[in-house]
């Protein structure tokens, strides 16, 4: 069946089947189709892209330099906008408490997912079933999530996590509700939902490593935290980076865990700058100043992802 | 395998078979069961309460009902669980093979530009998506798909994640299959489809479940491409149980049951490819 | 490059080609049926569905009707964006500032208005926007009431409280008392929607920041100033932060757990299951209280009353005819149908709750048509008491900011009130000159 129809599109896919033409033309056109393979195949991406993304974010970077008002005609404000947003208190303390958020779950999902990583290293089956289970939260939809643990929080003695607590003589607990625990218990749930993802990812580097390595080490009779240290550690280092790096960059965009767990309250105490954004554009109406909020945030990103890219080539090219 | 060295290095740990180990051990997967897998089930138990106590989640419930999903039912939630899943499937099939296709070209084929087009694929993924969703919508009223499913299904169709993946996969296929088969004389797109594709099965499972996960977990996008009630997906209709101030926690629980079970399903199905996928380093990035 | 070049050039002409493909029916269509959108859940869909379809039978004329309910406001921005607007609109009284401004609605001129002068004069208080015109006719209002848990006070021997000190009280003994019988100290006296999210928390304060004479915003002629550091907010405030900061016995203050992050929505479920026994609210949710905690279990009273006497928010809904819209003509007569007695009524039948809360019609008579005392307590705090917030511009920013500030207060229990209400008052001012109407 395959023979069959590979047979029917291929003279036309590879330009080979043209038999009969002047060779000189033939090579011609099978340059011409040599260099537009690749553009074939990537042709659905890019015109999907183009459409839903290019486009939209091109009226979006238009928009940041309006006060827009559909139906009273928009009026050009050129960069008030983007000053209106850098001179904000409000945003300059949303961007320290983004990167601490950013920065926490990235580091807290690193190191538990490491820890999980060493203690489900292996192949027994007992292992296998572990490891799948233990994975379910990174595929969870987000919104559940939310709903999940803004149940698990509930902030009084009879709350499940705060009994959960007391089991272990540790009093009831705020959690969400109160300004100076609630961007941690947010934290918790990103490191919660983010440390099966990395724990998958560093099991693949472990199981990378060369055994003769471990088995040298054992002969030479170092202990199993030196031999962590000297032989896991660093044949685990680009994995880490990698992870570590492009985990911090999305953790900029952080947003949909804040707005279902406390939609940046208690007193502000969880707002990061997308929710900030968010509530400008989508509450307050001022979408002008929103889309400068988030054309500032995509060019970090973008300046951000841009100097990894490049390290990592240096790198890879040494 | 047979002496205890060997088997002590079979592990970043080194973890023997020691009786004191073993239990240990069993202790600390059992934890990290309860605590990755615990919340999960609360919400299990919860849907299927007759009035569950937001204070108290249990792990089974206190009073066996089904009344949560009937009442949801009358909210219209089957109707919302099939927009999900054909969303889901048809978003699927279409991003996976857009982006096994773009990969092709990014990791097999040098071409000029190629740089560009991977900084432009790159960029797609740092959109702060809520903001360009007002833009979007207009767009996507341009193209007169407002109301359809397909006005959810053609912009999740390309996504730069997985491309990504698919594209660092492919550049560990050896090149000499691929040049053996063009000596044959196999067609371009027959060596795409008899001998690329079928040795990236691993990756297609990485990539379909996190492309899955991308897809289940749009809210913003269903929401603005819904010109009426009947197009809500899952995840909309469960941010409109949870702001019905006529049903309770149940009813909302109901529905995250909904929308947590296909997901699961999903990835548990998939999961031997995708284990394997990541372990023979899908994901780099 | 040739390559690149000619590849984009075939993109650009496939994405002329389909935007040129856009088929979406723009708002203008005369032949077109009149759309319409209303803040609807399936319940008070139904009841607008048998209305509109009166209104179909009787003057032929068809409509398209679209209950949203959540994110409305968003999907209100994204139609405007777009330049095709609804034809008309029924939502809060609250949106009227906004749509004003925005050039959104379209001002109705209330003498022309078949049926107009039959309205009673409040409500189209909620329809006038800040430069004095109409911008949308009123349909139905309300007034907040105070929900009791009855069977709670009657078991601890309180009376009906009617003043502050009562109320506190009240709270205290709910929390105290063991109201529940079930032995352990599980329930709370005051609940309270306290989210910050779309500034809830100011909505549910606004009624005990008046009942102290303080406000947010105080009307000076036809401009405004800020009073959110009056004396009488001041005072509200401390009262109220009273109930989340001082603890009675077990550590615990009176006010509900997570009552900072809690949202209209989750509250409810706490009154439903018990968990609170005094609940300041919109008199809709009878209908989901009666089924629990049950109707012979709680009562409606009026507020009770604070230094300053015992007004409470009185908003509803109003009707917007949307700018843009091709049937000037059959959007006023929608509009006319809907505030006629009989489409009143009908909107008063919904089960489990009514579209048309309070009638705006004067020729409607509450009690009987809801043959519901508590309806006619409604009735009565309305016509007492109630009182709209101001009909600034756009007074989103200003409830948002004072939900935060209040949020804030009541989450740290040690930072100083004036001082906070200042700076609230000082960033109030600034939206004030923004918006134009400062004094």
């Amino acid at each position: 069946m395959t023979t069959l129809a590979t047979q029917d599109v291929d003279p036309a896919a590879s330009g080979g089947g043209a038999v009969g033409l002047h060779p000189v033309r033939r090579r011609h056109r099978r340059r011409l189709t040599g260099t537009l393979t690749p553009w074939l195949f990537l042709a659905p991406a890019l015109l999907i892209f183009l459409l839903f993304k290019y486009i939209p974010m091109a009226e979006g970077i238009r928009l940041s330099l309006f006060n827009v008002r559909p139906f009273l005609g928009d009026l050009w404000v050129g960069l008030d906008n983007y000053i209106a947003v850098l001179t904000d208190e409000r945003f300059q303390s949303a961007l320290g408490r983004t990167l601490i958020l950013a920065f926490g779950q990235t580091v807290g999902s690193m190191v538990l997912g490491f820890a999980l990583a060493l203690l489900l290293e292996g192949s027994a089956r007992s292992l296998w079933f572990v490891r799948s289970a233990v994975f379910l939260p990174v595929v969870a939809a987000t919104a559940v999530v939310g709903e999940i643990w803004r149940l698990l929080y509930f902030p009084a003695d009879e709350g499940f996590l705060n009994s959960v607590l007391a089991w272990f003589g540790i009093g009831a607990q705020p959690f969400l509700d109160s300004p100076d625990t609630a961007l941690w218990s947010v934290m918790g749930v990103g490191i919660w939902k983010g440390a099966p993802y990395d724990m998958v990812i560093i099991l693949a580097g472990l199981a990378g490593i060369d055994r003769q390595l471990y088995e040298s080490s054992a002969i030479d009779g170092a202990t199993t935290l030196q031999r962590l240290r000297h032989v896991t550690l660093p044949a685990l280092r680009p994995v880490i980076t990698i992870l570590l790096t492009l985990a911090a960059i999305r953790g900029l965009r952080v947003f949909t865990e804040v707005y279902v767990l406390t939609g940046g309250g208690p007193a502000g105490s969880t707002d990061v700058w997308m929710t900030r954004v968010f509530s400008l554009g989508f509450e307050r109406n001022e979408l002008g100043v929103a889309s400068a909020g988030s054309v500032i945030l995509f060019l970090v990103t973008l300046l951000l992802t841009l100097l990894v890219q490049y390290y990592r080539r240096r790198k890879e090219a040494v | 395998m047979s002496t205890g060295v060997a088997q002590r290095c079979d592990t970043a740990l080194g973890w023997g078979s020691g009786r004191v180990g073993m239990v240990g051990r069993a202790a600390m997967c059992v934890a990290a069961l309860l605590v990755f897998c615990g919340p999960l089930i609360t919400v299990f138990s919860g849907a299927f309460d007759h009035s569950p106590d937001p204070t108290k989640l249990s792990l089974l419930p206190n009073n066996p009902s089904t009344i949560n999903f009937e009442v949801a039912g009358e909210r219209g939630i089957w109707g919302y669980l099939v927009n999900s899943l054909v969303i889901a499937g048809g978003g699927l099939l279409l991003q996976v093979s857009v982006s096994v296709f773009a990969a092709y070209a990014l990791a097999r084929k040098k071409f000029r530009a190629q740089a560009l087009v991977m900084v432009a694929v790159l960029t797609t993924m740092m959109l702060p998506e809520e903001v360009i969703a007002i833009p979007l919508s207009l767009t996507i009223g341009q193209l007169g798909l407002k109301g359809t499913l397909l006005g959810v299904i053609l912009p999740l169709g390309a996504w730069g994640f997985s491309i990504f993946v698919m594209t660092e996969f492919m550049k560990e296929i050896p090149v000499e299959l691929e040049e053996a088969a063009k000596v044959d004389g196999a067609s371009e797109l027959r060596i795409f489809a008899q001998i690329v594709v079928p040795l990236c099965r691993p990756a297609l499972g990485v990539v379909a479940v996190f492309g899955f996960t991308m897809i289940w977990d749009q809210y913003l996008l269903p929401l603005i491409v819904a010109t009426e009630p009947a197009d809500y997906t899952l995840t909309v209709a469960l941010a409109s149980l949870r702001s019905d101030d006529q049903v309770g926690p149940g009813v909302v629980l109901a529905g995250a049951l909904l929308a947590l079970v296909p997901s699961l399903l999903v990835y548990l199905s998939l999961q031997k490819s995708f284990l394997r996928g990541i372990t023979s380093g899908a994901v780099k990035g | 490059m040739s390559g690149l070049r000619r590849s984009a050039a075939v993109l650009a002409a496939a994405s002329l080609l389909a935007a040129g493909c856009g088929t979406g029916a723009p708002q203008g269509d005369p032949n077109a049926p009149l759309e319409v959108w209303t803040r609807s859940l399936d319940d008070t869909a139904k009841v607008y569905e048998k209305i509109f379809a009166d209104f179909t039978a009787k003057t032929g004329i068809k409509i398209d009707y679209k209950p949203v309910y959540n994110d409305f406001d968003k999907r209100m921005q994204e139609r405007a964006a777009s330049k095709d607007l609804p034809d008309l609109v029924i939502t809060d009284v609250s949106a009227l500032g906004v749509y004003q401004s925005q050039g959104m609605a379209t001002e109705i001129d209330r003498a022309g208005f078949a049926g107009g002068a039959d309205l009673v004069e409040r409500a189209w208080g909620n329809a006038k926007g800040s430069d004095g015109k109409y911008y949308g006719v009123p349909i139905s209002t309300q007034a907040q009431a105070t929900f009791i848990r009855k069977d709670w006070r009657e078991k601890l021997g309180k009376p009906v409280p009617t003043t502050w000190a009562e109320l506190v009280d009240l709270a205290k003994a709910f929390t105290t008392g063991d109201p529940d019988g079930n032995g352990q100290s599980d329930t709370y006296g005051m609940l309270v929607p306290g989210s910050t999210d779309r500034g809830y928390l100011a909505w549910w304060a606004s009624s005990y920041i008046w009942q102290a004479g303080g406000d947010i915003l105080a009307q000076d002629g036809g401009k405004y100033r800020v009073a959110v550091d009056s004396p009488g907010t001041v005072a509200a405030v401390e009262w109220l932060r009273g109930m989340f900061c001082d603890t009675v016995a077990g550590g615990r203050p009176v006010v509900q757990p997570g009552a900072l992050t809690t949202i209209t929505n989750d509250a409810h479920t706490f009154f439903e299951q018990g968990k609170a026994g005094i609940y300041l609210t919109g008199p809709y949710m009878m209908g989901r209280f009666d089924k629990a905690p049950g109707k012979d279990k709680y009562e409606v009273i009026a507020s009770p009353k604070g230094p300053n006497g015992s007004a409470v928010l009185g908003e509803g809904e109003n009707m917007y005819l949307m700018a843009g819209s091709a049937r000037p003509a059959d959007q006023k007569k929608l509009a006319e149908f809907l505030v006629s007695p009989d489409a009143q009524k009908a909107g008063m039948q919904g089960v489990p709750r009514p579209v048309v809360r309070l009638p705006v019609n004067s020729k409607v008579d509450v009690n009987a048509v809801y043959n519901d005392p508590r309806w006619s307590t409604v009735a009565k705090v309305y016509a007492d008491s109630a009182r709209p917030f101001p009909n600034v511009p756009n007074f989103q920013p200003f409830r948002q900011q004072t939900a935060e500030t209040l949020n804030a207060l009541f989450a740290r229990c040690g930072i100083d009130i004036r001082g906070e209400l200042g700076k609230l008052a000082a960033n109030l001012n600034k939206e004030l000159k923004a918006q134009g109407i400062a004094k």
